[in-house]
């Protein structure tokens, strides 16, 4: 397997405009992302996911370390690299079909292809029937079922999701976990996938990395070696390898809550 | 059912319950200065000369436009035609300002709401301009450009510019960020952005700054007509008023609450219903 996605020794610092101190969101991350892997991130809130997940967006500049994609530097953002957001980000003046085409109607797809693929991604994501709807008629599940069809309309290489399913109530959150697992299968695409859910990161990741406290830093990184066919909610929870790897990352993590009380 | 019934039953289909409703409850108001109006007159507690009778007003329409010849002397701005004239005079002077004021004001604002440098610039010049208000300009711009269209036009160009200009920014300012940069990551470019969220992603603002800079902009312009102008319903009233015409200043008045609640109701309430209600970007009374 090739690396599809590897970063070498990325720091990352904000200034803050106001006291002067800066705050160290990132110290030192080495990681590679193989293709077609599914890698979930781990980590306490407030210890750098979002910001390592915009800088491999291209959204925010970085100047500590570097980030390449298939060896090329990031320098800004690309359709090779799809996000999915932590907050709802479809747009509100757009249909859901509107939000799900907007990829490729960006990259000029002609209408008559566009409307074929749209159908397809909204069949994929189970919104057949809502094409016509506004954002705010939508529930929030739905709002984000169309946020990742948004997303893998486009039809990039590596999707990279931040906390995508953490607003969602449970039920719907384990559909959607299942069904973004029949999606890494039919797509085989790259997932870069943040979370601060242990049993999402088991659930989803061939590997997961579990990140520090802030400043960020990659701790371990846990294999989950279940294939993906295997992955559903009914059999999972008695599979060993599943309830290993969510003991390992949950007393990684909580270690790092326990030094955060220290 | 009595006939009455029926017809009240057809007239509720018609337009609709609560529509009728909305239309009932608002126009008491109204009603109520129509019935005070006509008690004065009949029980002639003020004199005509100060509050003229209902009457008398509608009789200033058919003098005004005593000799007028048809369609096409209205058309034609016709001097016998002299209500319609300077009807026509005004909304025409007022479409020019919002044609012109109203897509400058947003372009620049948007601009303005996205870049830090633009903002810097504009905005001291701006707070000065609207500290200024637009009646205020009105003795320069009678030096500058005379009594006419043109000194009008800069009157209400100056209110309509700026108010769409610090509306459509500030609302461009209160776009959550994530929706431009969800655009970037699908491969938008800044312009896709401008017209794809900040234009639609500031449109309740931009609606706001329309209704205020049409509100402010008409004002101005009936202030500037009475002493800039050479037509128009501001002229007309303040003519009138020299001459102690009475219903013609009422006319007057009348005519232009008509015309802004017209443009109102038919012209910004569609816009409104269009874009942000559909959007669901506005709260709605339930
Ligand atoms: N734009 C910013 N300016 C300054 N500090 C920021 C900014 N964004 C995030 N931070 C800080 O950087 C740290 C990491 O933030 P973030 O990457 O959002 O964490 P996470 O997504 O893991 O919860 C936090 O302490 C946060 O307060
Ligand atoms: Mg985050």
């Amino acid at each position: 397997m090739t690396a599809k996605l590897v970063v070498q020794g990325l720091s990352h610092h904000y200034p803050d405009e106001y006291t002067g101190v800066s705050v160290h969101a990132l110290d030192d991350i080495n990681l590679e992302v193989n293709d077609g892997e599914f890698v979930a991130i781990v980590g306490p809130s407030g210890c750098g996911k979002t910001t390592l997940l915009n800088i491999l967006a291209g959204l925010l500049r970085y100047r500590e370390g570097n980030a390449t994609v298939d060896g090329k530097k990031i320098d800004g953002p690309g359709p090779d690299r799809g996000v999915v957001f932590q907050e709802h980000a479809i747009l509100p003046w757009r249909t859901v079909a509107g939000n799900i085409g907007h990829g490729l109607e960006l990259q000029k797809i002609p209408r008559q292809e566009r409307q074929d693929r749209v159908a397809e991604y909204i069949e994929l994501v189970g919104l057949v029937g809502f094409e016509d709807r506004y954002p705010h008629e939508l529930s929030g599940g739905m709002k984000q079922r169309c946020a990742v069809a948004r997303t893998l309309c486009a039809d990039p290489e590596i999707m990279l999701m931040d906390e995508p399913f953490a607003a969602v109530d449970a039920q719907t959150r384990i559909t959607l976990q299942e069904e973004l697992i029949r999606i890494a299968i039919a797509t085989k695409k790259t997932i870069l996938f943040i979370t601060h859910a242990v049993d999402e990161a088991a659930f989803l990741g061939d590997r997961c990395f579990v990140f520090s406290r802030r400043p960020g830093r990659l701790r371990e990184t846990v294999h989950i070696n279940i294939p993906r066919a295997e992955r559903n909610w009914g059999d999972i929870a008695a599979n060993p390898e599943f309830v290993r790897a969510r003991d390992r990352i949950l007393a990684l993590v909580r270690e790092e809550v326990i030094a955060d009380d220290r | 059912m009595n006939a009455l019934t029926k017809f009240s039953l057809l007239v509720q289909g018609r337009f609709g319950r609560k529509r009728l409703r909305r239309i009932g409850l608002g126009s008491i108001p109204f009603i109520f200065l129509l019935t005070l109006w006509q008690m004065n007159t009949t029980f002639e507690w003020l004199a005509p000369v100060f509050i003229p009778s209902i009457g008398g007003v509608i009789d200033a329409i058919f003098i005004l436009q005593s000799d007028c010849g048809g369609v096409w002397d209205i058309l034609s701005l016709d001097n016998t035609c002299l209500m319609t004239t300077h009807i026509l005079s005004s909304i025409g002077r007022v479409l020019l300002a919002a044609v012109i004021g109203i897509p400058l004001g947003i372009i620049f604002g948007i601009l303005a709401g996205m870049n830090r440098l633009i903002s810097t610039v504009l905005e001291p010049v701006g707070v000065f301009a609207n500290s200024i208000s637009g009646i205020a300009w009105v003795p320069l711009a009678i030096v500058w450009f005379g009594v006419g269209w043109m000194t009008t036009l800069f009157i209400m160009l100056n209110t309509v510019f700026w108010l769409m200009f610090f509306n459509a920014m500030l609302g461009t300012r209160g776009i959550a960020k994530v929706y431009e940069q969800s655009v970037l990551t699908l491969g938008g470019s800044r312009w896709n952005i401008f017209i794809q969220v900040y234009l639609p992603g500031a449109m309740p603002s931009i609606i706001t700054g329309m209704r205020m800079s049409l509100g402010f902009g008409w004002r101005a312009l009936i202030a500037a007509e009475m002493i800039g102008g050479d037509s128009g319903l501001g002229f007309m009233i303040f003519t009138a008023a020299e001459e102690f015409n009475v219903e013609q200043v009422f006319l007057g008045v009348i005519v232009i609450s008509i015309i802004y609640l017209a443009t109102d109701h038919y012209l910004l309430g569609p816009l409104e219903k269009w874009t942000i209600h559909r959007w669901g970007l506005t709260w709605k009374p339930t």
